[in-house]
């Protein structure tokens, strides 16, 4: 199997750009990306390009892919748009690395968009909460909030999980989003203001939930023989999991677990040949408070049902044995739908290359990004390590 | 529009919305909700039986949503205010999703009783559309 490697990655800021477009906010993620790569980097030499976005507000639902593409210098390039809810880049990701090993790509783009704040609150109804599922579920009246407020109820019961526990991922991810310039509330806060905010969907208040953003990402990988030629200081992509799950959560035997994170990490841990202890630091998809803890189980970093004392222990700090979403998280960062499973590569990039600035944590080798789409309908989880294999 | 639910799919549902036909898996005996596809249990692409439930169920997990609601439910909302949602476990096995009525939201809790009743749900393109909701049981 080819060995396939990211040479450059880049996001925009993640935020509300009422003067930018779906297209400029492309733009610049492929821009920054390619700055990124240490040798001169030809965009004609991208031979696959993977597109992730939901299409939020409709702006461009057919042929969304080829309009980023063209304008972001690469007409022509093979481009595929993928949608899978909020896992729709982690997907393209994966994509991309399957193109490399195939053979068929020398060198592959995979990245998103979504712009989410342009759109009148009317019409924001319409396509918020548009990736559960919609004969049953959305027609209960439950929101996707709600979905994970269902979760958070039943981790409560079943797990002894308490509002402390939720309301500490939210402020982990907060102080490390207030070191990241590119994200959308990166302030801090702390514990009392994050318990006492004002109820969303009870047991989930306004600050165990992502904000919506509009932003862009881009990767750049790349199989061995090319990446020799763009870079010297080369992250290698060692796994790549993806799964589906079902789509509603009545239809699952457990409302406290997602079999898909569970299924797409099992296979990249095998392709990278280790375990869960052996992940040093991990990006995951914080939506809402209880997703974090949630990762905690399915990914294995923790036992079943021990995710509230695992985080209020520090274990996930950036100080603690194994940091999570030093970013800021979709909680902190943003989460404009389409662009977060890239965004979460960048961070990764950017540690295991030592260039996160002041949120920088030394000594880093292997990390890994779990993206997930809707409450648990898609997973891709990834693992990438520093140097040549 | 976003997510939409054409009224054609809407009928085809009815045995479901109305009387939670439920289908038992020939293979395994598992209980699904709703009685299509294969079957969720042991992934049997077999007809199912036919099951008609009593009605009752235990609550599994519920929300309590204060805005925002799915915009078929806009109205309901500004009308009501906040209510209850979450996932009922039927006496013969299935889950499914459902709103309850007849009670404050707050008052709903995991392991509550309650039983279907059917309600109208929301009105869309002029069509009242009816399913059932779940209320405590005393």
């Amino acid at each position: 199997m080819n060995e396939v490697y990211v040479v450059g990655a880049g996001q925009t800021d993640y935020g509300s750009f009422p003067r930018e477009s779906y297209r400029s906010l492309f733009k610049e993620a492929v821009d920054t990306a390619v700055a990124s790569v240490d040798a001169e980097f030809d965009r004609e030499s991208v031979d696959e390009a993977y597109v992730g976005t939901l299409g939020v507000g409709g702006r461009q639902l057919g042929l969304p892919g080829p309009a980023v593409t063209e304008f972001a210098g690469l007409n022509g390039t093979a481009t595929t748009r993928v949608e899978n809810a909020c896992a729709a880049s982690g997907v393209a990701l994966r994509q991309a690395v399957l193109a490399v090993r195939a053979g068929v790509a020398d060198v592959a783009l995979a990245g998103g968009f979504e712009v989410m704040n342009d759109v009148s609150s009317e019409r924001t109804g319409e396509w918020l909460g548009v990736s559960g599922e919609t004969e049953w579920e959305r027609m209960a009246g439950t929101t996707f909030s709600g979905v994970y407020a269902q979760m958070a109820d039943a981790h409560m019961a079943e797990h002894g999980t308490t509002r402390e526990h939720l309301s500490r991922v939210a402020v982990k991810n907060h102080a490390n989003g207030a070191k990241n310039p590119h994200a959308q509330l990166g302030f801090e806060t702390n514990l009392e203001d994050a318990m006492n905010a004002p109820a969303v969907a009870d047991p989930l208040n306004l600050f165990d939930c992502c904000p919506t953003s509009d932003g862009a990402s881009a990767v750049l990988v790349a199989s061995r023989d090319a990446a020799e030629e763009l870079t010297d200081n080369p992250i290698r992509i060692a796994g790549a999991g993806q799964s589906s799950g079902r789509v509603g959560l009545f239809q699952r035997p457990s409302l406290t677990e997602i079999p898909a994170t569970q299924r797409a990490a099992e296979q990249a841990y095998d392709e990278a040949d280790i375990g869960p202890e052996d992940v040093e630091f991990a990006e995951v998809h914080d939506c809402f408070s209880i997703a974090e803890l949630l990762a905690y189980e399915d990914l294995g970093f923790c036992e079943r049902g021990e995710a509230g004392p695992y985080v209020a222990s520090g274990a996930t700090e950036p100080d603690g044995e194994r940091p999570v979403n030093l970013s800021g998280g979709l909680k902190s960062k943003g989460h404009p739908i389409g662009a977060t499973g890239g965004g979460q590569v960048v961070e990764v990039f950017k540690q295991l290359r030592g260039e996160a600035g002041d949120r920088q944590v030394s000594g880093l080798s292997r990390g890994l990004t779990h993206n997930v789409g809707g409450s648990g309908g898609a997973v891709a989880v990834h693992v990438f390590e520093e140097g040549w294999a | 529009m976003g997510a939409y639910v054409s009224l054609p799919t809407w009928w085809r549902s009815n045995d479901s919305r109305y009387r939670l036909v439920l289908g038992k898996c020939p293979e395994c005996g598992a209980h699904n909700f709703p009685a299509e596809g294969v079957c969720a249990s042991c992934n049997a692409d077999a007809d199912f039986e036919e099951v008609e439930p009593e009605g009752t169920g235990t609550v599994q997990a519920v929300t309590v949503i204060s805005g925002g609601a799915p915009p078929e439910f806009d109205e309901y909302q500004t009308r009501e205010g906040a209510f209850a949602t979450g996932i009922i476990e039927l006496a013969e096995g299935a889950r499914l999703p459902g709103m309850f009525c007849d009670c404050d939201p707050s008052e709903i809790s995991r392991g509550d009783r309650v039983e279907a009743v059917v309600r109208r749900l929301y009105e869309q393109e002029g069509v009242p559309r009816y399913g059932v909701k779940f209320r405590p049981v005393e």
